[in-house]
C-alpha cells in the first residue's frame, strides 16, 4: 500500500501535465477567463523540471508535444521542441546559478518562457502557412510570469518543498 | 570501434553504452525527430497526410476519454446547483409565455418566407444551393493562445470537406478547419484567425467579421458611411460560396466614447463551452 502511495505520488506531476494538455488548462482559460490568457503548462514543466529534474524524461514530453499538436493543429513536432529546448534550458540554467532563490527561480523562468514564445514564433514562420496572433501571444506570455508565483505557491503548498 | 565491440560483449557495458545513449545521443536524436515531422507536415503529401488524420483521430478520442471525469465532474456540479434554484415555477411560465410568443412569430415567419419565395419567383432570382444538415457530436473544445476549435465526431468518410459552416439551431459557430477521417476540427467564429463575409440587411451594409482570440467577434471593413443602430442583427453574406448565406451571427452593440464617436461590438449568438451536439451544413448535389 505505501508503496502505490509512493509511486502514485512520483507520477502526480505526469497526471497533471497530461490533464492540463488535454484540456489546455480549461479551468482558468475557458471558465474563468473568456480566453487563453494563461500558458499553465509551461508554469507546470517549469516547475518540476526545476524541483525534480529526474522525474520528466525527454520522450515523455517529445510524445505529450505530439499530443499537443495533434489537439491543436499546429505544426506536428513544435510543441515537442519547445517542450525539450526548455527542459534543457532549465537544465542548464539550474545549474548555472550556486543559490537557489525565488529571484533566480523567476529570472529563470522568464528566460525559458521568452526563448519558448520565441522558437515558437520562429517555427510558425518557417514551417506553417498561419501566423499566431501576436497581441495573444504577449499578453498570454505576460500574464504567465505574472501569476507565475501564484501557482508556485500551490504547488509548493501541494508538495510542501521548501516554503 | 573495439571498444564498442568489447562494451556490447558485457551486460556491464551494455548497461553502459545505453547509458551513454541517453545522456548524450536521445535529446539530439529526439530534436531531429522534430524538425522531420515540422518538414513532413510542412510538406503534407498524401500518405503523410492519412497518417496524420489517422494519429489526430485517435488522440482526439484519447482526450475525449481522458476529459469524461473531468466533465463529468462539472456537469454534476452543474445539476447540483439547478437544485436550489428556486424560482423554478416562474421561469417555468415565463418560458411558456415565450414559447407562445415564437410560436406566433414561426407562422408569422413562414408567411413572410413565401411571399419572399413568390417575388424571387417572379423576379426570376435563384436560391444558391440547397443545403444539407449533418447533426454531429462535440467531442472537445479547445482554447489555447494558437486558436479556439471544437473537434466533432464526424470526417472525411462522411464526406464532410473543408470550410463547411457548423451551425446550431441556424446559428453560425464557425467553419471546418482540420479535417480527419474519423474526426474534425471546426475553427469558431471567435478565433484570431477566423473571418467571415457578413451582412446587416437592415442596413444594408456588408463587411468582414474577424474574431478577436477570446470570446468575442469584430466587424472589419465596414463603410465609412454606415450608421449601424443597437440590435441590428448581422447574418452570413455567403459571398464566399462555401458557407450558407442568411445564418444569423449576432446583434451589434453600440457604445459612445467621449468624443460621442461610435464603436460597434458584438453579442454572438452562441454561448461558447455549452455545445454538445452542433450540424454541419453540407451543400447538395
Amino acid at each position: 500500500m505505501r508503496n502505490f502511495i509512493k509511486k502514485t505520488i512520483f507520477y502526480i506531476p505526469h497526471l497533471l501535465i497530461i490533464l492540463v494538455i488535454a484540456n489546455d488548462s480549461l479551468l482558468i482559460n475557458t471558465w474563468i477567463s473568456p480566453g487563453p490568457i494563461i500558458n499553465l503548462k509551461y508554469i507546470l514543466l517549469f516547475y518540476f523540471c526545476f524541483y525534480q529534474p529526474d522525474r520528466i524524461s525527454v520522450i515523455f514530453l517529445f510524445l505529450l508535444g505530439l499530443v499537443f499538436d495533434s489537439l491543436h493543429s499546429t505544426p506536428k513536432g513544435m510543441t515537442s521542441l519547445c517542450f525539450i529546448v526548455a527542459s534543457k534550458l532549465i537544465y542548464f540554467l539550474k545549474k548555472k546559478r550556486t543559490r537557489t532563490n525565488f529571484q533566480n527561480e523567476f529570472i529563470s523562468f522568464g528566460i525559458v518562457l521568452a526563448s519558448v514564445q520565441i522558437l515558437t514564433l520562429i517555427i510558425f514562420y518557417y514551417f506553417s502557412k498561419s501566423s499566431p496572433e501576436y497581441s495573444l501571444l504577449i499578453i498570454n506570455t505576460i500574464l504567465t510570469l505574472v501569476l507565475y508565483p501564484l501557482f508556485r505557491y500551490v504547488l509548493q503548498c501541494f508538495y510542501r518543498y521548501q516554503i | 570501434m573495439n571498444a564498442t565491440k568489447l562494451a556490447k560483449s558485457s551486460a556491464v557495458g551494455t548497461a553502459v553504452l545505453e547509458r551513454t545513449f541517453k545522456q548524450k545521443l536521445l535529446t539530439p536524436v529526439l530534436i531531429g525527430v522534430c524538425f522531420l515531422l515540422l518538414t513532413l507536415d510542412f510538406i503534407s503529401f498524401r500518405p503523410i497526410k492519412f497518417l496524420k488524420s489517422l494519429v489526430n483521430d485517435v488522440i482526439t478520442y484519447s482526450a475525449f476519454i481522458i476529459n469524461l471525469p473531468v466533465n463529468f465532474t462539472a456537469d454534476t456540479t452543474k445539476s447540483f446547483f439547478e437544485l436550489f434554484n428556486f424560482n423554478i415555477h416562474q421561469e417555468n411560465k415565463i418560458l411558456k409565455d415565450q414559447i407562445n410568443k415564437l410560436i406566433s412569430e414561426k407562422n408569422e415567419l413562414l408567411f413572410f418566407k413565401n411571399e419572399n419565395d413568390n417575388l424571387k419567383r417572379t423576379l426570376g432570382i435563384r436560391n444558391q444551393g440547397e443545403y444539407a444538415a449533418l447533426l454531429v457530436k462535440v467531442i472537445k473544445e479547445d482554447t489555447s493562445e494558437f486558436g479556439k476549435s471544437f473537434s466533432i465526431t464526424k470526417g472525411s468518410l462522411e464526406n464532410l470537406e473543408l470550410g463547411q459552416a457548423v451551425v446550431r439551431n441556424n446559428v453560425y459557430l464557425g467553419r471546418i478547419s482540420e479535417l480527419n477521417i474519423l474526426s474534425s476540427k471546426v475553427m469558431i467564429v471567435t478565433d484570431a484567425g477566423s473571418r467571415i463575409p457578413v451582412v446587416i440587411p437592415s442596413k444594408g451594409v456588408n463587411a468582414i467579421l474577424k474574431g478577436d482570440g477570446y470570446s468575442n467577434a469584430e466587424l472589419l471593413f465596414l463603410p465609412p458611411s454606415a450608421n449601424l443602430d443597437n440590435n441590428d442583427q448581422i447574418y452570413t453574406s455567403g459571398t464566399d460560396g462555401i458557407i450558407k448565406e442568411g445564418l444569423y451571427v449576432g446583434k451589434v452593440i453600440v457604445k459612445e466614447d467621449k468624443n460621442k464617436k461610435k464603436k460597434y461590438s458584438i453579442e454572438l449568438g452562441f454561448k461558447e463551452h455549452q455545445l454538445n451536439y452542433v450540424s454541419v451544413l453540407k451543400l447538395k448535389r
